[in-house]
């Protein structure tokens, strides 16, 4: 491989890997923020995402909602479905047994129903794919080309992102959340609502991941798989250290980048098993991730 | 009470081939290989407490290493079958090695990613798996006698899960499934205890890939194909399911999670929709109100029943 070659291809991975990488980060964003103040690694994000995008597909193409209409039911869908299944579902489970494999079977449960009920539409048997909402005529940044849509896309994740950080440094709820993370007894001893939290971050999180969907599916063809996205999305936690925020959205950019360089490099082929062996050496050789803190050992 | 439940049971597993179709004894076939990766998932999460979420990728290997054996160079099934649990087993001691060092939440990950990378390795190795072709597996043979049917096959597979059961319940009652479970418990008392937990883990991960890689051999008994898409995560999914379904920790909520969770699934398959909502209700349905699982939920019941 020539010189010139590889800067364009260094390029074009780096830019590609922002734009993708930056949809893991919200989907790793969204689980990070659960598995804080929950301490479940939420099985089902990936079908959550999956059934917004269903979700807005539904609205926009067969329903011909406009898209201030269909956005903004889409979002709140998620968020109440994600909120009553906390509410609901968690609550009741912790009180039964209060053990984490517990909670993790019960995520995974919604996960089969959510996938279930997409395919009973009928819309998940083919392929489908969503309108794009933004032109995709390309630009070109120094010799790599983008769409305007890959902008679009980064620049709405990074907003995104931007709000969920104002809202846990300078909000009260965002400093209700934090406090629950770090010991919920002692949050609510201060008169936090600890059930109302968990529904705001578990609808929050959700409302995250169905913004990553109306990202990226006018990139891929929707199918009722197409939450398998997700492991690229706990890769990207992992990378980051699984408790920590920036950490999820340094992991996102890390995987998208890692992945287009392993297409562009090595072979496309690879790409599919890439983030798990980046998985395992994180793992390997810093178990507690780029960002995490040290291991804690639980007393007896 | 318990010896008449297992009579009756026996007695039913004689039976069955003289009376049913052949699709039926398929179905038991496959119902005791999935009997035998619960009792594997049994020992590594329910036992031992370590979250493993590989169990795919060890019964995978099982079934390549027995199939490949068997098909290329003859070896009667016994030995096939010992082969692919032994080779599942050195894998899953490579791994272990390496992986629990992690625990909880990332001793899962790492798990779940090992699995899934093994998945890749099924489906592109042309040479050895016939990557997304499948391979065809020759049936299995014993000095000349060829089990050409599932009815053949039967015997063998019974014959198979009962030795790990036997096998299953021997580890639970000796020194070591004690130390299984005190690990469980609580790891720092465990090591006060002065029980070898790095070495206890590992026995249990080990074991476990054992059993899958047995069960991997049971699976070429009365199967000729395998592909490498029945060897991903929802089936490692599908086994946790039925052992937590039938009582995580207890053996004989392996068997009847593994059995019954098994016809539920079974039962639903021409409607691919429906399955997976019905799993996930039913998963959501007992993490809610029987975490114990079925068994437990159901004594518990008929105790309440007996004594007002």
């Amino acid at each position: 491989m020539d010189f010139d070659l590889f800067l364009l291809f260094l390029q074009q991975g780096i830019v590609s890997g922002l734009v993708v990488g930056s949809v893991y980060a919200l989907l790793a964003l969204s689980i990070v923020m659960i598995f804080k103040t929950s301490e479940v690694p939420n099985f089902a994000a990936g079908e959550v995402f999956m059934a917004a995008g269903y979700c807005a597909l539904f609205l926009l193409v067969f329903q011909h909602m406009p898209l201030w209409v269909a956005i903004p039911v889409t979002l709140v869908a998620s968020f109440i479905v994600a909120a009553l299944f906390r509410r609901g579902v968690l609550k009741q489970v912790a009180k039964a047994s209060g053990s984490p494999v517990n909670l993790v079977i019960a995520t995974l449960g919604l996960s089969y129903v959510l996938k279930g009920l997409v395919r009973r539409t009928g819309f998940g048997d083919t392929p489908r794919s969503f309108p794009a909402l933004i032109s995709t005529d390309s630009i070109m940044i120094g010799q790599a080309s983008i769409t305007k849509l890959d902008l679009s896309i980064f620049i709405t994740a990074i907003l995104v992102m931007a709000a969920v950080f104002w809202m846990f440094a300078y909000t009260k709820v965002g400093r209700a959340m934090r406090a629950v993370g770090m010991n919920p007894k002692a949050a609510q001893l201060m008169g936090v609502d600890l059930e109302r939290i968990h529904m705001l971050v578990w609808g929050l999180a959700a409302v995250i991941s169905a913004i990553a969907a109306l990202l990226i599916s006018p990139k891929i063809l929707m199918t009722a798989e197409m939450g398998s996205i997700v492991t690229m999305a706990f890769a990207a936690a992992i990378v980051g250290g699984f408790m920590s925020l920036p950490g999820a959205v340094v992991g996102g950019f890390v995987i998208g980048i890692t992945e287009n360089f392993v297409g562009l490099f090595i072979s496309s082929r690879a790409i599919v098993v890439a983030p798990f062996v980046a998985i395992m050496l994180v793992l390997i050789l810093r178990p507690q991730g780029l960002f995490g803190g040290k291991f804690a050992i639980k007393k007896v | 009470m318990r010896i008449i439940a297992l009579l009756g049971a026996l007695a039913l597993l004689v039976a069955l081939p003289f009376f049913t179709t052949g699709y039926v004894v398929y179905l038991a076939n496959l119902l005791l290989t999935f009997t035998v990766l619960c009792l594997g998932m049994h020992i590594v999460i329910g036992e031992a407490g370590q979250f493993s979420l590989a169990h795919a990728a060890f019964y995978g290997i099982g079934i390549y290493v027995a199939g490949i054996s068997g098909t290329h160079f003859g070896t009667p099934f016994p030995v096939s079958m010992l082969l692919g649990g032994v080779a599942a087993a050195l894998v899953g001691l490579v791994i272990g090695t390496v992986a629990l060092r992690m625990r909880d939440i990332y001793l899962a990950l790492a798990t779940f990613a090992f699995g899934e990378a093994m998945q890749w390795v099924f489906l592109n190795w042309n040479a050895v798996t016939g990557g997304p072709n499948g391979l065809r597996i020759a049936p299995a043979q014993l000095f000349g006698l060829e089990l050409v049917t599932d009815k053949h096959a039967y015997p063998f597979v019974v014959i198979s899960a009962f030795i790990m059961l036997g096998l299953t319940i021997l580890i639970s009652r000796a020194r070591i499934g004690r130390s299984f479970r005190a690990l469980r418990e609580s790891e720092v008392a465990a090591q006060a205890m002065g029980i070898p937990v790095q070495r206890a883990k590992l026995a249990a991960f080990g074991l476990s890939a054992f059993f899958a890689g047995v069960a991997g051999g049971m699976f070429t008994l009365f199967s000729t194909y395998i592909h490498p898409d029945s060897l991903g995560f929802s089936t490692t999914i599908l086994v946790l399911t039925m052992v937590v379904v039938g009582g995580l920790g207890s053996i004989g909520g392996a068997v009847g999670g593994a059995i019954v969770f098994g016809l539920i699934s079974e039962l639903l398959r021409q409607a691919p929709s429906w399955q997976e909502i019905a799993y996930g209700t039913i998963l959501v349905l007992f993490m809610m109100y029987a975490p114990k699982g079925l068994f437990a939920f159901l004594s518990d019941r008929m105790g309440r029943l007996r004594h007002g």
